[in-house]
Parts: structure tokens; sequence; C-alpha cells
């Protein structure tokens, strides 16, 4: 958590789901509830000024934080001190020229058409203009889904390149119709607590912010299993990684989340009528402010964790870890590729001498496969030289090692690698690997 | 009930089996990582499991002594990385690669090759 770059993601995040869920509240719910208030009601005046300031310090720390991102992004690509990444121009190449960088573009001109639309659209005043209401919708949406684009999603091949961002870009506009919209209804219920005849307006937001947040829980739901197809793939990976971990814990948030907002439709909601119990409809009033207010903190958790996920490999990336972390300089690597399945095999140091193997055994989709048993062979380069033939252990990561192997001699190796895999199932796979001379 | 099916049966979709990744690893190569070849490439090429950027993508190939063969830059197209390659003679050439994906995350990684007999 000492990573800078956490906290621009989580404030970015939190921003953006924000700014477009206070529009999407605006327009979908906090003006067809105003409707229902009494003449001389205040509450309406009050919270479009809340509203307003709230869109405004939003889209602002949104910029803020953008720009800290592109900055913290750029150095990351060019490997240079966020200062140089500034004065070198990486920051224009960045723009100019990668998939990130564009969408940034993309993003800071939604930024700016989003300030025009607020400057009129949400102020004291009641938006009356419809292509302005459907116009702030669309760009809230843009400003939201558009983050896909800057993570994890862009970097599917194939079907997976359409599918990956599409659904992950639907998973944040309805973040943001749900979670973002979470204070502004906060806000709203503070506001019509406070103003005795705003009773009806609580009613009709809350009403309508329930049937928003079903909406948006079963996208979610749906976007979000998506998502953890690609980027995690498996229940072992979802039980073995820290990416997969915490994942886990977003989903458990989330359903915690899910649970309250069940609770607040069934248990709370029908508490407030105009002719119920005047106690009762204060006390379910009261209590659902609170529950607005857990669930913001809930969202609130869950954004700083999707911060961190941005910047963990994912899990169905992880078991690559010998490629991913770079192979050492000193190391001799071989990647052996049947239609069977796959090894990757690295001999460290990759010289005459002692040494080690490590092999990972993969199927064809990259899964990890599970061997009962692996022996490995070196056959030496010279003709008649004694081929070594050892089995391996399995160690903790579920790759197979061989130590103390002793390598007499330089040139092309020949390496099989032979996996018991089930009762009359064997998976043999030969390369030949450069072993270099002594040092 | 019908509710729970359907909840059930969306968390069941992370389990099932998965073709694709993200990151760019190295998937293969030419010529073929650790492999030993005849006659000399005239080119290395790379092959990855993600779209590369090419602004911010690199290799390089070096001989024993660690003097450059490569012709300096890479061509970057989609997931494959392509450098020329002067004429080589016989021994071991060292590829380094340096790799950054659409989705903003570096990769790099080493191999090496042979060229002629062993």
């Amino acid at each position: 958590l000492s990573d800078p770059f956490f906290y621009v993601r989580a404030v970015h995040f939190a921003a953006t789901l924000l700014v477009a869920g206070v529009a999407f509240f605006v327009v979908c719910i906090a003006e067809p509830a105003f409707r229902t208030a009494k003449d001389g009601s205040r509450v309406a005046g009050v919270v479009r000024s809340r509203l307003t300031f709230l869109a405004w310090l939003a889209l602002a720390l949104a910029v803020v934080s953008g720009a800290a991102w592109l900055v913290l992004t750029a150095a990351a690509m060019s490997q240079q001190p966020p200062a140089e990444v500034v004065s070198q121009g990486v920051l224009w190449t960045v723009l100019s020229s990668t998939t990130f960088g564009n969408d940034w573009l993309a993003r800071f001109a939604l930024a700016c058409l989003f300030a025009v639309l607020l400057a009129p659209g949400l102020s004291q005043r009641r938006i009356e203009s419809r292509p302005v209401k459907a116009a702030l919708v669309i760009v809230a949406a843009a400003f939201a889904g558009s983050l896909a684009w800057a993570g994890h999603a862009a970097g599917g091949l194939g079907v997976e390149a359409i599918v990956h961002p599409a659904a992950d870009a639907l998973h944040l506009v309805a973040a943001a119709a749900w979670v973002g919209a979470l204070l502004p209804l906060w806000l709203l219920l503070q506001a019509a607590a406070s103003d005795g005849g705003s009773l009806a307006v609580a009613r009709t937001a809350t009403l309508r912010f329930s049937t928003l947040g079903m909406a948006a829980v079963a996208t979610i739901l749906a976007t979000g299993s998506i998502n953890a197809w690609c980027l995690v793939g498996s229940f072992a990976a979802l039980a073995g990684t820290d990416y997969g971990r915490l994942l886990s814990v977003k989903v458990v948030l989330f359903f915690v989340m899910v649970a309250v907002a069940a609770f607040n439709r069934l248990g709370l909601m029908p508490h407030l009528v105009a002719d119920g119990h005047p106690a009762a409809t204060v006390t379910a009033l009261r209590q659902l402010r609170r529950n607005a207010a857990f669930e913001t903190a809930a969202g609130a958790i869950i954004i700083a964790i999707v911060a961190v996920l941005g910047t963990l490999p994912p899990a169905s990336h992880a078991s690559h870890h010998p490629v991913y972390g770079g192979i050492p300089a000193d190391a001799s690597f071989q990647h052996i590729h049947t239609g069977q399945g796959m090894a990757d095999v690295m001999i460290e140091p990759g010289r005459v001498g002692t040494t080690r193997a490590t092999i990972h055994l993969w199927d064809d989709d990259f899964n990890e496969l599970d061997a009962q048993a692996v022996t490995f062979t070196l056959t030496p380069p010279a003709a008649g030289g004694k081929p070594l033939t050892r089995p391996a252990v399995q160690d903790a990561d579920g790759a197979w090692v061989v130590d103390g192997i002793e390598l007499s001699q330089p040139g092309n190796w020949t390496v099989t690698v032979d996996a018991v895999l089930g009762p009359g199932n064997r998976l043999v796979l030969e390369a030949p690997i450069v072993i270099d001379p002594k040092q | 009930m019908r509710t729970l099916i359907l909840i059930v049966s969306l968390l069941l979709v992370p389990l099932l089996p998965n073709a694709a990744l993200a990151h760019a690893f190295l998937d293969h190569a030419s010529p073929l990582v650790g492999s030993t070849v005849a006659a000399a490439p005239h080119e290395v090429a790379l092959w990855f499991t993600q779209d590369l950027e090419p602004a911010f993508s690199s290799v390089e190939v070096t001989d024993a002594g660690g003097a450059r063969v490569d012709q300096g830059k890479a061509a970057v197209s989609a997931n494959t990385m392509r450098i020329g390659l002067k004429s080589l003679g016989s021994g071991t050439y060292r590829v380094r690669w340096h790799a950054l994906s659409v989705d903003t995350h570096t990769t790099e990684g080493s191999f090496t090759f042979h060229v002629g007999g062993p």
C-alpha cells in the first residue's frame, strides 16, 4: 500500500463512479421524486445544490487523479521517473500511441463535456430539457464505462478482446448507477428527514433507487462473472492467488450490500407510506439513511480493493511466474509445445557445473497439468554420452524440480520430460536446450 | 427459488475452463527458444499472448561477447515483434525482449538460441 498508484487509482475510481452516479441519480431518481414534493417544500432546492457541489467536486477529483494516473503509467511504461516523463515528451507518446493513452484522451474529452452539461444541467434549478437529461446520462455512462480500457480488460485476444472490455464497461456503468448513487441517496434522505413534509419525496426516491439498484445488481453479477472468467479462470486460481482471494473479499462485500438493499426494499420501504404510523415511518427513514451510509462505506472498500486488483497480475497469469518475472539471465529456458501439452523447462544456471532444473507442465490451454510423477532426462551433445535420468520432485507451487544435476560439457543438450498423468496416460516432451561453458 | 438457481449458476461461471489469457507473455519464438539452427536466421520473431504497444516494446539480440547483432529497431504489430539480424556466424545468441501489453503492464525475459553444429 506504499505504492502511490494505489491511492491514485482508488481516488479516480471513486470520483468517476460518484460523478456518474450523481448524474444518474439526478435524472432517474431525484427529479422524478421532487415532483411529489408538497408546495412550499424546500427539499428539492437543498438537495439540488448539494448534489451540484458533489458533482463538481467529484469531477475535479477525477480529472486531477486521472492526470496523476497518466503520469504514473507513462513512468512505468517508459521506465523513467515521473518528473522526466513530463519534461521529455513521453506523456504525448503515451497519449497518442497507446491504447491507454487514447482512452485517457477520450475520457478527458468526456470530462470536459460533463462540465459543459453540469453547468446548466445541474444547478439549483430543475433540468427541463430532455436532450440535456439524455446527454447527461449518456456522458456519465461513457465516462464510467471507458475506464474499462485502462485496465486488464483491454488485453484480450480474439473473442475476449470484444467480450471482456464490453462486460467490464457495463460493470462500471452499473456500479456507478448503484454504488455511485448511494451518497446522493443519503443526502436526499437526510434533507427529506429534516423537512417534515417530504415523506413522499423520500418514498419515491427510495423506490426508484431500489428498482434501478436491482437492474444494476443483476448487471454487476452477470458482467462480474464474465470478468472473473477472463481474469481468474479457475476455482483453484480464486483460492490460490492473492488476486483471487482479494476478489473473493470483494464478492462477499457485494453480497452484504445486496442483502442490505433487499432488507431496505422488503423490510423498511413498506413503512414509508403516507398513512402509516408516524413513529414507524420516522424510524424506517432513519434506518434507510443509516443503511445508505453503511452501503457507501462498503462500496468505498470495494473500490479500494479494485484499485489493488488492477495492480496485481490477474490470477489466470500468476501460474506464468517464470516468464512473467523474467527468466534469470544465467538460466537456460525451453518452452516445449505439443498438441498434448506443454512444458516450461528452466535450467539454472544454464552452464557446465552443478545446476537445477525446474519444470512447469500445462495443457494446451495453459491450465496447470496434474502429473503423478515426472522423470527428467538430459542427453549430452556428444555421441555416446550417457543420458542423465532423474525423478523430479514437486514443490509447493506445483513445479517439478530436480536438484544437483552435474552438467559435464557445454553445447546443445536434449531435454526429455516424461510425465505420468494417469494409468496408461503419459506425456513425453523432448527438445534441445543450450548449455553454456563454465564461467 | 428460480432467482437462487440463477444466482448460483452465475457464480459457477468462473469455474468454466478458460482458454485465453492477458499480459504479454512470450508464446513462442523463431528461432525456437533454446533451439539450435543449422543456418543463420535473418530475423528473430517473437509471438506474445497479448497485443503489444509498439512505442514501448523492444527486443535486442547479442552474441556471446555481448555485442549487438540485430539491425536496431524492432517491428511491432499486434502480438508479434520482429527484428532483423546482421549475418551471424556459428555461436550462441541471446534474445532479450521487453514488452508493454495494451493493458499497460510490462513483461520482459530472455532466451538463447544456437547457430551451427553443436
